[in-house]
């Protein structure tokens, strides 16, 4: 990456997976404006970054979810010193015309945002990011079977959780 | 069923990111502008440590500069004012003295012509008497 139109390009080929992926983990605007800031300022810094890397959204993912993680410990360690916790704000999901589908979409985000932080990670980049279960292991750093085995107690708590609304709607 | 949930998941689409946030975060991550003269640079050095303790101390003189501007003389100072052009005055005489001393025999004002000597008396009468 040496200048201002290949940040550009990368920016905007990517920032939408990389703006939904970090607000999943996250569930704050600022800290998600943050953490993609802090991602692209890296990028410029270090042109050789991205030297050799074939899978560009992949890798930008991983760094993502690694700033991602970053920040929810330091969230949890000035929380634990008693400042004022980051409030969850921003919906997750785009509005849509359908009352049944808007009150599914926040159901649906308020669901994930109860799952493990590692287990709401599997689920965006399968659902979201319609990864193999080897290419969210690779992002994660995680062994394939656990990548699976986490994406299906994921899917079997939100289907628990979501199942009265959702036999409702279908 | 189990693929339809999922599906019905996936469906769901996430918001777009904010558009400022594009011009935003690439002006934040484009390169940072050449570093200034040395000078500058040297400048910023030296203050940066610490730059709200020199802040702090120029709003003390400057507070000090204000209150010596607005704060009127004391009575000791304006005494002390006078002794000093008394110490003056009695300066400009000593040196004047002095320089008098110092002229020149040429410069210097010839003495007064001394008494006019006058002849005894005795000895003007030996000269009527002889005549």
């Amino acid at each position: 990456m040496s200048s201002a139109t290949n940040l550009e390009r990368l920016y905007d080929e990517h920032a939408q997976a990389l703006f939904a992926f970090a607000l999943n983990l996250l569930r704050h605007e600022a800290d998600t404006r943050d953490v993609l800031q802090e991602l692209f300022i890296k990028v410029a810094r270090n042109p050789r970054l991205l030297e050799g890397v074939q899978d560009h959204r992949g890798f930008l993912l991983r760094l993502v979810h690694n700033l991602a993680i970053d920040l929810v410990r330091r969230r949890a360690a000035r929380d634990r010193k008693g400042e004022q916790a980051a409030a969850q704000e921003g919906a997750l999901f785009a509005a849509t015309d359908s009352p049944d589908e808007e009150v599914f979409a926040a159901s649906l985000a308020e669901a994930l945002g109860e799952l493990p932080p590692d287990q709401r990670a599997v689920v965006h980049l399968k659902l979201w990011e319609r990864l193999t279960f080897e290419q969210i292991a690779a992002t994660l750093d995680i062994s394939p079977n656990t990548a699976a085995s986490r994406y299906r107690y994921a899917i079997d708590k939100l289907r628990e959780r979501l199942r009265p609304i959702y036999d409702e709607i279908k | 069923m189990k693929m339809d949930f999922e599906d019905y998941l996936r469906r769901q689409s996430i918001r777009p990111i904010p558009a400022p946030w594009r011009k935003e975060i690439l002006r934040a991550a484009r390169p940072q502008p050449q570093p200034q003269p040395a000078v500058s640079s040297w400048w910023r050095e030296w203050l940066w440590p610490c730059p709200r303790a020199w802040a702090g101390l120029a709003a003390a003189w400057a507070f000090i500069f204000l209150m010596h501007l607005t704060t009127p003389d004391d009575p000791s100072s304006r005494q002390g004012g006078s002794a000093s052009l008394q110490s003056f005055a009695f300066l400009q005489q000593e040196t004047a003295i002095i320089a008098q001393l110092s002229a020149p025999e040429a410069n210097r004002p010839a003495p007064p012509p001394p008494p006019a000597a006058t002849k005894p008396r005795s000895s003007r009468r030996v000269k009527q008497s002889i005549g």
